[in-house]
């Protein structure tokens, strides 16, 4: 019934191993770093959308929406193929050949965007979550807005949204894989590269599969520790519905 | 920068052509993985070991993986298994449903484990079997309780039928890029296929906000 | 536990997977299903594309109606013909695990490929080239040293470039970006992304005469190595590919195969291509007597 040739042993034969691992080193590179910018931006647009400032509030809206109502394969066409043509000449050379590894780069800034508009739907609503009262509490007894927000509910908040934030973690490391659609060498790229010299996919998928598996526990693992260590004694956190 | 608009007048056909099988495949993988969804979801809540086990395994496989690759395994393995060649649809619609149906399943768990405990006894001592309360009463009672969720979820797996682009299937976003390849338009055909996407998902997610309004909190 | 739980099951699975390559037979299948499979490329000008109404047509999508013409005759029925879209990564997997029964398209027939699939006879022959803008004032292939070059993921043409680079022709090394398949390619190419896309010549001038702005391009003469096409068959089928083969050589022999060429590669055909001489004697030599 199975008529296919198994042959494991080109997943650590030179050089088709050496492929994955530096496969996995740019999903790693490219996971990291969207993760903190995607972070830092989140954060800005998440606190725009709860502020009472309605333009920013507005803005921030808009942003969410925009970009979550796009599928991310779209964005990365858009960004790689097409936002490129309408910088003006001079610009679109430096950018094309200036920036060693542009396709790595661009898809940095694609998926960042993109999960940055996540990130800051969580964290609006982890703040939204937590209860007035703090706030009045923290006010009555002698907090500035600022301080109220620096010392209680900001850290509260962080508290509050590493749960769904480690979700949105691992979803940043799962959409690294669509980048291969784009030239960047990654891990689903390099399996399917080793699929092309070596017509052997099952293989080669599998250990790509094998390899998100060790990601994710790998990132569980690591948000666990840090939920630990900043855990407040005594601190009731809700755990968040989609845990 | 001048803009040829007319790009997606002249292709708009075979455009439309593309939005259709988009239509088609995000319908069948939203049925299919909401049905296997419910039995992973209940199988998940089984104290029969044998059944909560592996309904555990395959969501928390699933969870670990990126969707393109998924289509990718299932590309290559369905012909294996069945000893014969399948089509490019139907090979995404399995890999759709079945990598779908994980997300589904945690979400009609939450659903399950949200319906008061009052609600399965009342059903059982009616006389009601197990599967009888669950099909008249608690399932339903779940998905009503879980449809913000569940149309969220149903906006993901639209938005994720573009990566069956990597599998050569002529949906909406690889028939802009046949027409991208011979124009040389990109922007505006990207632009087009953005706004489309946008506007189907944007109007679902308003649906899903006023039926939260609706339900008071959620 | 739960770990525990998943590794065994990963071996279990592993181990219900037997080796073993059963030799096909796909005259047999072809009878069972009704139904001719072949696959065909899209983007591969003129071999197979979509023309200005958006129909699959294309050199070896004609050849590919002809064998299905054939083998109605031969297994008497009638057979359905239906074409799968592939591209340069998915063609010969797909032929191997038996979802398609032959490729129609623009493949080079090399020796590790023989590993997975088999070949018929030659039915084309052309070389790896180089598409420039002409506004990047390349004139040989060594001009692209440093630059950017793309190719199809899997194709012969990428593993061109990697080996030049390897054996240090380009001085600096050229930087290769592997795109899916070659509309991406042209759309870089045109865009600037990337400064050469290296393809089969063939190839090169059907995107080049189908893409607007056509003028803007050139090819580079040189050509960067010897790329013969053939039809892509499932391995261990003799009967098959003797088929296939009697078909192409009758078509070579009784002038089908030369109106074709006409059609597509002649002064008035879709890619202007004259027939070498070097491409004649091979179609003559192939010509087993029938």
């Amino acid at each position: 019934m199975l008529n296919y040739d198994f042959k494991w042993s080109i997943l650590w034969a030179d050089p088709y191993g050496g492929w994955i691992l530096e496969g996995v080193v740019t999903t790693v590179k490219l996971g990291i770093l969207c993760c903190i910018f995607s972070m830092l931006i989140g954060v800005v647009i998440g606190t725009f959308r709860i502020t009472q400032f309605k333009p920013l509030r507005i803005f921030a809206e808009a942003y969410t929406e925009f970009f979550r109502d796009i599928p991310l394969l779209v964005q990365l066409f858009f960004w790689y193929f097409a936002v490129p043509s309408l910088l003006p000449e001079e610009m679109r050379i430096w950018v094309y050949q200036e920036i060693p590894d542009f396709e790595f780069w661009i898809v940095v800034v694609g998926l960042s965007l993109y999960s940055s508009s996540r990130v800051a739907e969580q964290i609006r609503a982890g703040i939204n979550s937590i209860s007035p009262d703090q706030f009045n509490a923290a006010l009555s007894t002698g907090f500035s807005h600022y301080q109220a927000y620096r010392y209680i509910i900001i850290p509260l908040a962080i508290r509050l949204v590493i749960p769904p934030l480690t979700t949105e973690i691992l979803t940043i490391f799962k959409n690294t894989a669509l980048a291969m659609t784009v030239g960047v060498l990654e891990t689903t790229f390099m399996s399917q590269q080793v699929e092309a010299y070596t017509f052997h996919g099952l293989e080669a998928t599998t250990a790509a599969c094998v390899i998100y598996m060790i990601i994710t526990l790998i990132v569980v693992g690591a948000m666990g520790w840090i939920e630990k260590l900043l855990a407040v004694p005594g601190l009731i956190v809700r755990k968040g519905a989609n845990s | 920068m001048n803009f040829e608009w007319q790009v997606i007048s002249n292709n708009l056909f075979f455009l439309m052509g593309g939005l259709v099988t988009t239509f088609e495949l995000a319908l069948i993988a939203i049925a299919g993985g909401l049905t296997l969804g419910i039995l992973v979801g209940m199988g998940r809540l089984s104290t029969i070991k044998f059944i909560y086990y592996p309904a555990t395994l395959f969501v928390n496989l699933m969870r670990t993986q990126p969707l393109i690759l998924v289509i990718f395994w299932f590309y290559f393995l369905m012909p294996l298994i069945l000893g014969r060649p399948i089509g490019g649809f139907t090979s995404a619609v399995i890999a759709f449903t079945i990598f779908e149906a994980s997300y589904f399943a945690e979400i009609i768990r939450a659903g399950i484990q949200s319906i008061s405990k009052g609600q399965i006894d009342a059903a059982y001592s009616t006389g009601f079997t197990y599967w009888q309360a669950m099909r008249y009463f608690i399932i339903p009672q779940a998905l009503k309780n879980m449809m913000p969720s569940l149309i969220t979820q149903a906006v993901v797996v639209f938005q994720d039928t573009s990566l069956a682009y990597v599998i050569g299937l002529r949906e909406f976003l690889r028939s802009a890029n046949v027409v991208d390849a011979r124009e040389m338009r990109s922007v505006e055909l990207y632009l087009f296929v953005g706004l489309v996407y946008f506007i189907v998902c944007f109007s679902m997610s308003q649906v899903c906000k006023k039926l939260e309004l609706k339900k008071g909190n959620a | 536990m739960k770990k525990k739980l998943l590794f065994s099951t990963i071996l279990m699975v592993m181990l219900v997977f037997t080796t073993g390559a059963i030799a096909a037979d796909t005259l047999k299948r072809i009878s069972d299903s009704a139904t001719f499979n072949t696959g065909v490329r899209d983007g591969s000008i003129p071999f197979g594309f979509h023309n200005d109404k958006n129909e699959l047509v294309g050199f070896s999508v004609d050849l590919a109606k002809e064998f299905h013409k054939a083998l109605e005759k031969k297994l008497g029925k009638k057979l359905a013909f239906k074409t799968t879209v592939v591209n340069p990564k998915t063609r010969i997997p797909l032929v191997a695990n038996g979802n398609l029964n032959m490729v129609t398209g623009s493949a080079t027939h090399t020796v590790p490929r023989e590993d997975t699939v088999d070949f018929s006879v030659t039915f084309f022959l052309t070389g790896s080239q180089l598409l420039v803008k002409k506004s990047g004032g390349y004139s040989t292939v060594k001009d692209l040293s440093g630059k950017k070059i793309g190719a199809a993921q899997g194709s012969t043409n990428e593993k061109t470039i990697r080996n030049l680079n390897k054996s240090g022709y380009f001085n600096p090394s050229v930087k290769l970006v592997v795109y899916q398949e070659h509309t991406q390619g042209m759309l870089a190419l045109n865009n600037g992304i990337i400064n050469a896309y290296c393809t089969d010549g063939s190839l090169l001038a059907g995107m080049k005469s189908k893409v607007k702005n056509s003028d803007d391009y050139m090819i580079l003469g040189e050509m960067l190595s010897y790329d013969p096409y053939a039809y892509i068959l499932p391995e261990n089928d003799s009967n098959f590919r003797d088929f296939i083969n009697e078909q192409l050589i009758r078509m070579f022999v009784d002038g089908r195969y030369m109106k074709y060429y006409e059609k597509w590669f002649g002064a008035n055909g879709v890619v202007p291509f004259p027939m070498t001489d070097d491409f004649r004697t091979l179609l003559k030599l192939q010509s087993w007597p029938l």
